[in-house]
């Protein structure tokens, strides 16, 4: 079921009221309509793939619990590997088989052995890196004795399953998430009106940025050999917009949803396009993953301890796995290695934590040097979401060739075929709004006027909106 | 508490729809005073009511007919209503659209592609939505609703609800209504007589020696729709074939005159692509098409 679809426009209001209306006084009650509406969210798109979700969240409520009751270190470990074993082992079925199975018969015809590996028809299930993850967090922490185990199946599976966040994220901690599945929740008008403001905001980004700017981005990346380079140039442009309207928009609209039903969820995104440098970015998108990362992959690595080797062998690691976690294509590997070439020489002259405020904290406008230094890190960013977006690592380095050959006429086709440039003031105007609400969790949040806002805001997604050419999520094949 | 909130968001909701309500009839009013789009170009800035020949078509009427050179070869009085990725159905509705402003012709000559006198059209085309601006036109209200796609029913419901069309297409007629607003007389890819052409890709100088049969039976049942509004207005209709690349149209017999130009241009210097001409093409065809339907003429 898409945020974005009438579907969904029919599924909330049901869910809300039965939620605060028939369960109000009863919190079992209100995980278990949160866990049946959790699975109807998902089955919409194909109810077979919930017996995944229903053994991934089985196997881990029984490792959690049988971690509880064991001291033994090396019975935990076990446990421990069992369940990044099924969790891992599922997302790498699913989603990795294929790939490596192409890769490894390439690499034998390579050296002149001819194999015919039989290779399956997979369909990958719609979310299925942002649950497992969700999953191994839970059981890693109880292994680490950060969280204690809990002995609810309904609030773990609820949990696991939570539907404003199971297809795309935020991906949960655990420590943060399930224990708000044992609190009971009042409903609260001034939460729930901040959480529909979010949702209008996480639309606006999708429906009016993001799947505008994807009708062109998708022209021009699909036909890029067609296009001079100042097209070609627009269209990597267009596509930054497009991931980040899409998947910040998924964000805002998951957080707003969630916090109509009292729950609160962690940011994902906090002005991005506003870094300084690469390692701010970083600290900016995708949060909840950069995160996850950080803290059950990099710190375990030994993060930026130790000898240099070792910082530049787990900054690798940690940008190539979270590449490789976005699909199994080597372009994300390529999108990956780069961005861990940005951020290596910011790490290794220890300025990797220079910018932790937001830009122009005490100011209006941002100075002339903050100003480059935002304009150069967007560069650097669009120039590695061309690999992000290409079919293959060949198809992104010919439409980098292309591009760097600063070849006119500028916009030819597009600019006759439809109203691309009528694009660009709406892009203007989301990085105008959220200037000046930089230090907002979202531009709605405690505003004056909030009936304005509203209503401004639902005027230029009706305008404005995409709706005769909606997009998927991006994030939904990941 | 949870009433106060229900109430909160039921004011906003009425409050947003009655602005987009407004804003909506707004665009609306907007397209109908411009020359943006056929159907209102038609009302705004044609004000002949009597023309010798009409040409209604999709993108192959609208690039291979130029009616300027018609006119100028054999003195007559013409306009293109054509308009791109349009079927036999969308001409039926120009041809009712035409007749509603009160202009007559002696001879509406049907140029869609070949392909499309054997279609089904079993919904709107993709530029139907052009005739939002008058969905309160009984003709155009009646033709949207016979449709059941998603699409089709926004249209027709948007004589009620503006805001459904609106939205729906907001790039195809909220952008350009802002648009008129500055250039009132900005057309959508046309000229001042309703034509518009394809450029020249190539200088590809190759002969086409073979054609290959392309049969048409006239099974759609918007040709005898069209025959018969032809019929109770006096109008005669023709049915013409563009220029095809090494394709012949093999035509069934029918009770209205065909002009079948398929095969006439036999190079490839003559086309933009598979089924429209280009400039040159335009020039060519345009005359072959003069010098046959003079001898049609009364």
């Amino acid at each position: 079921m898409l945020f974005n679809s009438i579907d969904f426009a029919i599924f909330l209001p049901i869910v809300f009221i039965g939620y605060w209306f028939v369960f109000m006084h009863s919190l079992k009650g209100q995980n278990i309509l949160l866990l049946v509406a959790s699975y109807v969210f998902y089955g919409w798109w194909d109810y077979r793939f919930l017996a995944l979700i229903v053994f991934s969240t089985l196997v881990d409520f029984w490792i959690g619990n049988y971690l509880k009751k064991t001291t033994d270190t090396s019975k935990r470990k076990i446990l421990l590997y069992t369940s990044v074993f099924v969790n891992i082992g599922l997302l790498g079925f699913f989603k990795y088989y294929n790939f490596f199975i192409d890769n490894f018969t390439a690499a034998f015809s390579f050296f002149g052995s001819d194999i015919q590996p039989n290779t399956l028809n997979i369909i990958l299930p719609v979310g299925i890196s942002f649950y497992t993850f969700q999953t191994l967090s839970y059981t890693i922490d109880v292994y680490r004795k950060k969280l204690e185990p809990t002995t609810d199946f309904i609030a773990f599976a609820a949990f696991v399953s939570f539907f404003p966040q199971l297809v795309a994220g935020p991906i949960e901690r655990a420590t943060h998430l399930l224990p708000q599945f044992k609190k009971k929740h009042a409903f609260n008008s001034k939460n729930a009106i901040d959480g529909l403001q979010q949702i209008l905001w996480g639309l606006f980004k999708k429906v009016v940025i993001a799947d505008n700017c994807a009708q062109f981005a998708n022209d021009i990346f699909n036909n890029y050999p067609a296009y001079s380079s100042t097209t070609l140039l627009l269209g990597a442009f267009y596509f930054a917009f497009q991931i980040y309207g899409d998947f910040s928009g998924y964000s805002d609209i998951a957080i707003g949803t969630a916090r109509l039903f009292g729950f609160d969820l962690m940011q994902n995104f906090a002005l991005p396009y506003f870094s300084r440098d690469i390692a701010e970015f970083w600290r900016r998108w995708h949060i909840s993953l950069s995160t996850w990362f950080r803290d059950y992959v990099y710190i375990p690595l030994g993060g930026s301890r130790g000898t240099k080797g070792n910082q530049i062998r787990n900054v690798f690691i940690i940008f190539l796995v979270s590449g490789f976690w976005h699909g199994a294509n080597w372009t994300f590997i390529v999108w990956g290695f780069l961005n861990a070439c940005y951020f290596l020489p910011i790490m290794l002259t220890n300025k990797n934590r220079v910018h932790t405020n937001i830009v122009a904290e005490n100011s209006v406008l941002p100075s002339i040097k903050e100003g480059m230094q935002m304009g150069f890190t967007f560069f650097v960013t669009m120039i590695a979401w061309v690999f992000f977006r290409s079919e293959n690592v060949t198809h992104a380095f010919l439409y980098l060739k292309q591009m760097g050959t600063f070849s006119l006429p500028f916009m030819e086709k597009l600019q006759l075929e439809r109203f691309a440039f009528e694009i660009v003031p709406l892009i203007i105007l989301l990085l105008t709004i959220e200037w000046f609400t930089r230090k907002k969790e979202h531009p709605l949040k405690g505003t004056k006027q909030p009936i304005l806002a509203s209503l401004i805001l639902m005027l230029l997604i009706f305008v404005f909106g995409s709706f005769s050419k909606l997009q998927e999520f991006i994030y939904f094949q990941f | 508490m949870m009433q106060l909130f229900f109430k909160r968001i039921g004011f906003i909701l009425l409050l947003a729809i009655g602005f987009a309500t407004l804003v909506s009839a707004g665009s609306l009013w907007l397209l109908r005073q411009s020359s943006f789009y056929k159907p209102s170009f038609l009302v705004n800035d044609i004000p002949e009511k009597d023309f010798d020949y009409i040409v209604l078509g999709a993108s192959t009427g609208l690039t291979t007919l130029n009616t300027s050179v018609i006119d100028s070869v054999i003195q007559t009085k013409g306009i293109n209503l054509s308009m791109d990725d349009t079927a036999l159905s969308s001409q039926y509705l120009m041809l009712e659209h035409f007749l509603a402003q009160g202009k007559t012709t002696r001879y509406c000559v049907l140029a869609p592609s070949a392909a499309s006198f054997d279609a089904k059209d079993p919904d709107i085309s993709d530029n139907d939505y052009r005739f939002l601006p008058y969905i309160n036109e009984a003709y155009v209200f009646q033709y949207f609703k016979q449709y059941a796609s998603t699409r089709a029913k926004l249209i027709s419901n948007s004589k009620w609800l503006p805001m459904l069309g609106v939205s729906y297409f907001n790039v195809e007629v909220f952008y350009p209504s802002l648009f008129t607003i500055i250039q009132p007389k900005k057309r959508n890819r046309f000229d001042a007589k309703g034509n518009y052409t394809y450029p020249i890709k190539n200088n590809k100088d190759a002969a086409i020696s073979e054609f290959k049969a392309f049969p048409v039976s006239f099974s759609n049942p918007y040709v005898a729709k069209i025959k018969a509004l032809c019929v109770a207005n006096n109008i005669e209709l023709i049915s013409y074939f563009s220029p095809i690349k090494a394709k012949k149209v093999i035509a069934k017999t029918t009770s209205f005159p065909i002009i079948n130009h398929s095969d006439v241009l036999k190079n490839e210097a003559y086309f933009y692509d598979e089924i429209h001409v280009n400039t040159k093409g335009r020039q060519m065809a345009s005359i072959h098409f003069a010098n046959v339907f003079q001898s049609l003429l009364k």
